[in-house]
């Protein structure tokens, strides 16, 4: 028992791999803010806080998460509230709160809470799962997506919607089901084009059609973000060289962008080993997703697994100019505290589900 | 749950679980692929439009070349000033800046004005903006002093086109002006850019407008270089990537001789009209003068809308180049012509004499052609005729004239096409013909046309260089090569030798002894200009009527108003019996041809003749 005690639980695997990652978005970091060294220790401060979070949270048996998911998922939404209350409006959105000295994101704090309390909730159902399941889950999903759609903050709105659904997916959604809705969607897409799409909304999509249509409005992102990357090369032009990065012509590039100077400064070659060190942690995290000890945390590894794919395919889909522009960090890689801290707090809790051991019960 | 329900939702879960993380992978490859795309197929469209983002090309203007007179003395020079320039992006109050810069350098209210309305514009950083043209050396000396004031200006220099000679030079050496059209001079240089050129001139981006600023542009102007900047984003420049120098123009080298333009705009004076002077051997063109005229150095380095305007208005014209444009009836200047005509054509020889009663009468209708003396001259020959100018005479001889066949002559003697291969704005004018007059004023040809002609009236009208030309062809007898203001072969402009043989040497020189008769003889009507010079000149002298009259004694009711009197005409050359130099001189209402227009030739030929 003594020798229990001790033990520290962590996933070598994963902590290296994201530590590496997270270490590697130091330099493009620093590339990315004209060489700006201060925002450069400030990120290294947040990475080092939340490996710290990632440790602590990764020791608790995964039975604290599913008795407090529901405490949990009212503290999101408490807070969701206290954001449309109170939090500051920047940029025309409320989207922080600010608790003391520290301020975040709230809808980052949902994006945890849906899926874990998603998973406890659907955990014990008998497959396949009920309509009246189905119906209180899906209720759930849409409240907590137009909670934060209307901060408004569409694209984190749908990584939240998404949390959701793919733990209904993945705790056995029937088939049938799932092409229904998807029906569903496709017939009811223009409505939702005409009536829930703001009009900039409409515009970036249409822009990704077509950016040369406004290139120095709504195109000149996404124009600027395909020359960055395409100018890279197969080798790229060298750390701190990239001309579009370094003279402003490509915009948010500590945030969104950040690819794009990946893409510009160390070319094909560095694109394809940061997609294949991001490959790894998504193999990794479902490899213990299905080794994992009971259904919950399958759910919650899967979950919050996928959340993070979700994040990650959107943004680099929307910086190669696959999608519209959507306001979405890199993970592990763009600037920014909250994203870094719920995504190392999310793996902490996938490490707590993937190393502890439940025996059979006798 | 028991333990097959439980492996049941496992192995469903597995399936599920690795069928959405093989959408994800399908993702990454797509994301890939992209990338691949973007970075490795269409790298190079990408790696030019990264380029060209951060590649800001700035035009450099070159120096323009400068014009010489035969003599290599400067007709229009590159003067260097200094001008007060402000930096837009550096000054955040126009107000303070202005309130700072006032007690320094002395600022119009127009230049203040002008200032204001530009900085609005100027939007665009970098750009610089002149506020005070041609700083006094007071100013110069102040601004220095108090420089350290003043981060958002400087004082550098600035060329300024100019001619020590301002209006004598105007028509010919023509103006410079700032032009648009320079921005299409720099392949793969967007216009935008044109708007940062690093500039030469105090008057911006210049080309030639007019007269041989204008022909000889492409020489003049060299060719522009260029500087390449780093820009970023917020269009600031920075450090430079590539300098290719501005070429500088090449200087002209001209005919035109200084001390004879000026003669003949002396001797011209406030008069309306035009003074052309050849060099035989060459073609090249010495004088080329059309009155009244406009200072070029105003015009060249920016002059006010409103002076620019009144330039325009002026009623008497002085844009007008009267020496290539202006169209005057030749009157009796012509009569060599026809006699030359006559000749070839065996209609009359040297000795045949007529009898010249002081009109002629046309046999088809019985109308009368007067001749200038009352009563005629009486008997006439050739010589005769051509020194007292016997109208008579050449009545006669048009009327037996083929019309096509003395136009075609004519033309021999350059009426009715360009005679200067550089001339800005020659006019070719026509040579009137049966076909002509039907296609233009759908009337036929009628004889009496054709004698009007004989006397240099009717439908037959000239330039002064047309004129000049023809003088030339008559001194070098029938030879002569195209005229040019520049010195040729420096420019590839075909100058070439076109020479034309009219007559045998017999004729010419019997036409120089009567020609050479009409200034030197005692019966010549030029004879009043004998003895303004101490060398020979030939010459016929004419006095083109405006409006058609019958008799001396209506004359003297349209003299009164003055645009109506006569033309004063002459074409001389000298000196004889070997000539150098052919004149020509038209005065706008000057009446009497060789006593009016004859001393503006002669004072022409003694400056190119050096004789004083």
């Amino acid at each position: 028992m003594n020798n229990k005690l001790s033990k520290i639980y962590f996933d070598p695997y994963l902590f290296f791999s994201i530590c590496l990652l997270a270490i590697f978005g130091l330099f493009f970091l620093y590339s990315a803010s004209n060489a700006d060294l201060s925002i450069v220790i400030k990120q290294a401060a947040y990475i080092f806080l939340g490996l710290v979070i990632m440790m602590v949270v990764s020791q608790p048996d995964p039975d604290i998460f599913r008795r407090t998911s529901f405490a949990f998922l009212c503290f999101a939404v408490l807070l969701l509230g206290v954001t449309a209350l109170i939090g500051p409006e920047i940029n025309g959105a409320q989207r922080w709160v600010r608790i003391g000295p520290i301020s975040f994101q709230s809808s980052e704090i949902l994006k945890l809470a849906l899926p874990i309390y998603l998973a406890n909730f659907l955990c014990d159902k008998k497959l396949p799962i009920q309509t009246r399941e189905i119906g209180i889950t899906v209720l759930i999903i849409l409240t907590a997506f137009f909670l934060v759609a209307r901060q408004p903050d569409l694209g984190t709105g749908l990584i939240v919607a998404l949390s959701g659904m793919f733990v209904l997916f993945l705790s056995g959604l029937s088939w049938s089901f799932i092409g229904g809705s998807f029906v569903l969607v496709i017939i009811s897409s223009p409505l939702i084009w005409n009536i829930l799409l703001k009009p900039f909304q409409q515009q970036r999509i249409a822009t990704l059609f077509n950016p040369e249509s406004d290139p120095f409005g709504a195109g000149w992102n996404i124009i600027q973000s395909k020359i960055a990357i395409g100018s890279g090369g197969i080798f790229g032009k060298g750390f701190g060289q990239g001309s579009q990065t370094q003279l402003n012509f490509l915009p948010e590039t500590k945030t969104d962008f950040i690819f794009s100077v990946i893409g510009e400064e160390f070319g094909f070659v560095g694109v394809f080993l940061l997609l294949g060190l991001y490959f790894f942690i998504l193999m990794r995290c479902l490899y213990l997703a299905l080794s994992a000890r009971d259904r919950f945390c399958r759910l919650v590894i899967g979950g919050l697994t996928l959340t993070f794919a979700a994040n990650l395919v959107i943004n680099l889909c929307m910086v190669v100019g696959l999608l519209p522009v959507v306001g979405m960090p890199l993970p592990f890689i763009s600037k920014g505290g909250s994203s870094l801290i719920s995504l190392f707090f999310a793996f902490g809790i996938i490490t707590s589900m993937a190393t502890h051991k439940k025996f059979l019960p006798q | 749950m028991i333990f097959e329900e439980r492996q049941a939702e496992k192995n469903d879960f597995s399936s599920r679980a690795i069928f959405i993380f093989s959408l994800i992978g399908i993702a990454f490859f797509i994301i890939l692929f992209q990338v691949f795309s973007l970075q490795v197929s269409r790298y190079s469209s990408y790696e030019l439009a990264a380029l060209n983002n951060k590649n800001y090309t700035v035009p450099i203007q070159p120096l323009r070349g400068e014009i010489f007179d035969r003599n290599g003395q400067a007709l229009v020079r590159n003067i260097k000033t200094f001008d007060l320039i402000t930096e837009p992006n550096a000054i955040e109050s126009t107000e303070s800046f202005l309130r700072l810069i006032k007690p320094v350098i002395n600022l119009t209210e127009a230049e203040e004005q002008q200032f204001l309305a530009q900085f609005k514009e100027m939007a665009f950083v970098n750009k610089e903006l002149v506020l005070k043209k041609n700083l006094s050396r007071q100013e110069i000396a102040q601004f220095r002093v108090r420089g350290f004031n003043f981060k958002n200006a400087f004082v550098a220099e600035r060329y300024r086109r100019m001619s020590e000679y301002p209006e004598i030079f105007s028509h010919v050496l023509g103006y410079v002006s700032s032009s648009e059209s320079e921005y299409d001079l720099l392949p793969g240089v967007p216009r935008s850019h044109w708007r940062d050129a690093e500039l030469k001139y105090a008057n911006g981006l210049i080309k030639g407008m007019t007269g041989l600023e204008a022909t000889y542009n492409t020489e003049l102007s060299g060719s522009y270089g260029s500087r390449v900047y780093e820009i970023n984003s917020r269009r600031q420049l920075g450090e430079t990537l590539e300098h290719q120098p501005a070429t500088e123009g090449r200087d002209i080298y001209t005919h035109l001789d200084i001390s004879a333009q000026k003669s003949a705009a002396k001797a011209l004076g406030s008069r309306k009209g035009g003074v052309v002077a050849v060099d035989l051997e060459s073609g090249g063109i010495n004088v080329l003068f059309s009155s009244p005229s406009y200072s070029i150095n105003k015009l060249s380095n920016g002059m006010s809308i409103a002076d620019f305007q009144a330039l325009i208005a002026n009623p008497n014209k002085p844009f007008f180049n009267r020496a290539t444009q202006g169209r005057y009836p030749p009157a009796s200047t012509i009569k060599p012509a026809i006699a030359m005509f006559g000749l070839s054509n065996k209609l009359i020889g040297w000795e045949e004499e007529i009898d010249d009663p002081g009109y002629f009468t046309l046999p088809e209708n019985g109308r009368i052609y007067r001749g200038w003396k009352k009563g005629g001259h009486k008997n006439v020959n050739l010589k005769k005729a051509l020194l007292v100018s016997s109208n008579t005479y050449f009545f006669k001889l048009a009327y037996q004239s083929n019309m096509q066949d003395l136009a075609s002559y004519l033309s021999s003697f350059g009426f009715g096409s360009k005679v200067c291969v550089d001339c800005f704005d020659e006019d070719s004018v026509f040579l009137p013909t049966p076909d002509w007059k039907y296609n233009n004023l759908n009337t036929p040809w009628f004889t009496g046309d054709t004698v009007n002609i004989g006397v240099g009236q009717g439908y037959l009208v000239a330039t002064p260089i047309q004129l000049a030309n023809y003088s030339a062809i008559l001194a070098n007898k029938g030879t002569l090569p195209k005229l040019s203001i520049a010195k040729s072969p420096e420019f590839n402009l075909a100058i070439k030798n076109q020479s034309t043989t009219l007559l045998g040497s017999k004729n010419w020189s019997k036409m120089h002894d009567a020609l050479t008769g009409v200034i030197e003889d005692d019966l010549g009507t030029a004879r009043s200009i004998k003895d303004l010079k101490n060398f020979k000149v030939a010459g016929k002298s004419g006095t083109a009527e405006l409006v058609s009259l019958d008799s001396k004694e209506a004359y003297q009711d349209v003299r009164d108003t003055e645009l109506l009197r006569d033309h004063s005409i002459i074409i001389a050359f000298g000196p004889m019996p070997n000539p150098k130099y052919a004149v020509s001189v038209v005065i706008e209402n000057g009446e009497s041809g060789g006593a009016v227009a004859g001393p503006v030739a002669i004072e022409v030929l003694k400056s190119l003749l050096n004789e004083q």
